[in-house]
């Protein structure tokens, strides 16, 4: 079992929103995660594990005087199993405008054998 | 949304929403009743305005400011293929910021950083506190 990463200071925990998408080169998962350096992200796939770890920074300063929070810093996790249609040694990552995009792409499946039955 | 010099009176009022907030499980839920979230805060020279557009590009984004209201609207577009799960929120939106401070118009920025919007409205320097020094008699 894996453990719940350590809490990255005291503020809240949030699951990003997400979409998973299926084309037919594979699945793809994104995940909006506003505010997140990409260098501070991280992505583990463990067994059948996919887990999205990160905290974000919208640069607000002490100095400021808040007039209307509709968001503040949180710190994203999210937790996703994998599929066994799934190709793990290709999964791949990109982060783009706050949103966190993991292709899937399928296994290539071995066409079965067909074994020629002879007649005696 | 007004900004309202005399907001420090509705602290109590905000704290117990805060407080009702954290404990209300639809903050975490993906679509709100408002898109895209503001963040709106001052300073002595300016006015700050953030807005939460995860996947939106720039050209995506229209930013308007007429008289004292500022204009944010833009369309998410949704993406190609078979969706299994859907949770981020897609479509037209539109917000409006009502700024009741004088404003620099031509000094207004606005930047877009890993999906949050930041507009800066310079306050018109009449607005801007001023020190007045006390002359001995």
């Amino acid at each position: 079992m894996q453990q719940m990463p350590k809490r990255m200071g005291k503020r809240p925990r949030v699951q990003p929103p997400a979409d998973f998408v299926e084309r037919a080169d594979g699945f793809y998962l994104y995940l909006d995660m506003p505010g997140v350096d990409k260098e501070k992200l991280l992505l583990d796939i463990e067994n059948d594990k996919l887990s999205v770890h990160a905290k974000s920074n919208f640069g607000l300063t002490a100095g400021e005087r808040v007039h209307s929070m509709e968001f503040g810093e949180v710190e994203y996790y999210a937790r996703f199993e994998v599929s066994e249609l799934v190709d793990k040694e290709k999964v791949s990552a990109k982060f783009e405008n706050g949103v966190l995009t993991i292709y899937l792409p399928k296994r290539e499946e071995v066409p079965p054998k067909r074994i020629q039955i002879e007649v005696l | 949304m007004v900004i309202n010099y005399g907001s420090f009176y509705d602290f109590p009022h905000l704290f117990d929403q805060l407080m009702d907030d954290l404990h209300d499980p639809q903050l975490t839920a993906p679509r709100r009743a408002t898109y895209p979230p503001l963040y709106i805060s001052e300073d002595d020279t300016h006015v700050f305005v953030r807005a939460l557009l995860p996947g939106a590009a720039m050209e995506d984004v229209e930013l308007i400011i007429e008289d004292n209201t500022l204009v944010l609207r833009g369309e998410l577009k949704p993406i190609q293929g078979k969706y299994h799960q859907q949770e981020r929120p897609t479509g037209a939106f539109q917000r409006l910021v009502k700024i009741n401070v004088p404003i620099h118009k031509d000094g207004i920025t606005a930047t877009m950083k890993s999906g949050m919007l930041f507009v800066q409205l310079p306050k018109s320097t009449a607005m801007q506190p001023r020190t007045i020094h006390i002359q001995p008699r």
